[in-house]
């Protein structure tokens, strides 16, 4: 039987302002997992630092460790690659005041 | 008792599909019809779950906010903070469509078939539901509802020319009050074209208005005695797709009058043909995610 794998859209044209992060998504049944934040329209104001995080609980989140540039243009992607997490996985960043990204997240994990 | 060489061969053929089904463990729970369209069991991926998104044209912004909300289904163990993981029926895992944390959000899983004859069709499923274990409360009026719709058009070469939705829902609480019943709709939303072109139609037939009372439909599931603590239920919907009728509703040891049920019934469209798609989906009453979980769903056929 061939491993599995999905492509999940956990964020879908949302505009992110502020304190900002995805809907949390179980992945426990993977051993990798890569995201992708691609911006779906020109981002305003300075691109932040974006990060993973991850939670014992789905509800209490700390940063993994992995992060990366939010895009700073219509259709760039970042990229976040994991191999080493529990159940509960989500993206998050901070923008600065006006600033904005609208964002598709996508994560694909494998068994 | 018959000696088998009394039986007719259709008897004999039937008694051996009962037997076969029986002694099967991952299907013995299920009343399946002769044929099994698919046995979807969350241990093996998602099945074909994926979430159903709205339509658009050119541009995301164009899809009915309704539809906007939507994310994708994962497969769960059930893990909670104060007791790890639950774990489904038979296996680790089950699908889990969560809402986002907003009064009134919803989030809606689809799975996209076509028929090969109208004739009559079965869905059922294992499953159980719960809000977001955030507080140290038993919240059993937090879900709004749970449900399940199907979307359905007839063959192209078919004169009766409809796409029919039947829907149903557990209205569990709303406002706060403990409702507990179950309820279909015969309405949607009056269809609007979306971008710049005509191709491109939409409709919201979840939107919160038009949901009735199904006759004697009022039922206590089993809920549990905290917000972590879950019991996997039994639904079965039947559905003949020859007369576009629905003909059974049965959830745990409840059988219900579906007699004054009706779907959402609009004009066929022109692309939908034979159409035999299945949506779950789960509504939140309060700030607080709402988790729709299914063990397992088995849909059959008569053909």
């Amino acid at each position: 039987m061939l491993p599995e794998n999905i492509t999940a859209v956990i964020a879908r044209n949302e505009r992110w302002t502020g304190d900002a992060a995805s809907e949390p998504y179980e992945a426990g049944w993977a051993r990798e997992a890569l995201f992708f934040i691609r911006a779906l329209k020109q981002p305003v104001g300075a691109s932040p630092t974006g990060w993973i995080e991850i939670s014992p609980d789905g509800m209490h989140w700390l940063r993994e460790g992995t992060e990366f540039r939010m895009p700073s243009q219509k259709d760039a992607i970042a990229a976040a690659r994991l191999t080493c997490f529990g159940n509960w996985l989500r993206v998050a960043t901070q923008f600065e005041q006006g600033a904005e990204c609208t964002v598709l997240v996508t994560v694909h994990l494998k068994a | 008792m018959k000696a088998p060489a009394d039986l007719a061969a259709t008897d004999m053929a039937e008694a051996m599909r009962l037997a076969i089904l029986r002694a099967d463990p991952a299907l013995s729970r299920f009343d399946p019809l002769p044929r099994i369209i698919s046995f979807d069991d969350f241990s093996r991926g998602h099945c074909g779950w994926s979430q159903l998104v709205g339509n658009y044209e050119d541009d995301l912004d164009t899809m009915l906010p309704g539809y906007a909300q939507h994310s994708s289904a994962m497969l769960s163990t059930l893990g909670h903070w104060d007791a790890g993981s639950h774990g489904a029926m038979d296996s680790s895992y089950a699908l889990k469509i969560a809402t986002r944390a907003r009064p009134g959000a919803r989030n809606v899983a689809i799975k996209r078939h076509t028929f090969r004859k109208r004739g009559p069709i079965r869905f059922e499923l294992y499953f159980t539901f719960k809000p977001e274990a955030s507080e140290l409360k038993l919240s059993e009026t937090d879900v709004r509802s749970i449900g399940f719709l199907f979307d359905l058009q007839c063959g192209d070469r078919d004169g009766d020319g409809e796409r029919v939705m039947p829907h149903l829902r557990f209205l569990n609480a709303a406002d706060g009050k403990h409702l507990q019943k179950w309820q279909y709709k015969r309405e949607t939303t009056r269809f609007e074209a979306v971008g710049a072109g005509d191709k491109i139609l939409s409709h919201y037939h979840l939107a919160p208005e038009g949901w009735l009372d199904l006759p004697d439909g009022e039922q206590r599931l089993c809920y549990n005695e905290i917000a972590t603590k879950v019991n996997w239920s039994y639904l079965r919907f039947d559905f003949d797709l020859e007369s576009m009728r629905a003909l059974g509703l049965h959830c745990n040891d409840r059988n219900f009058d579906l007699s004054g049920f009706d779907s959402i019934r609009i004009p066929a469209m022109k692309n939908l043909w034979c159409m035999l798609n299945f949506c779950l989906f789960a509504e939140t009453d309060v700030a607080k995610r709402a988790f729709l979980y299914v063990d397992s769903i088995c849909i059959s056929g008569d053909f």
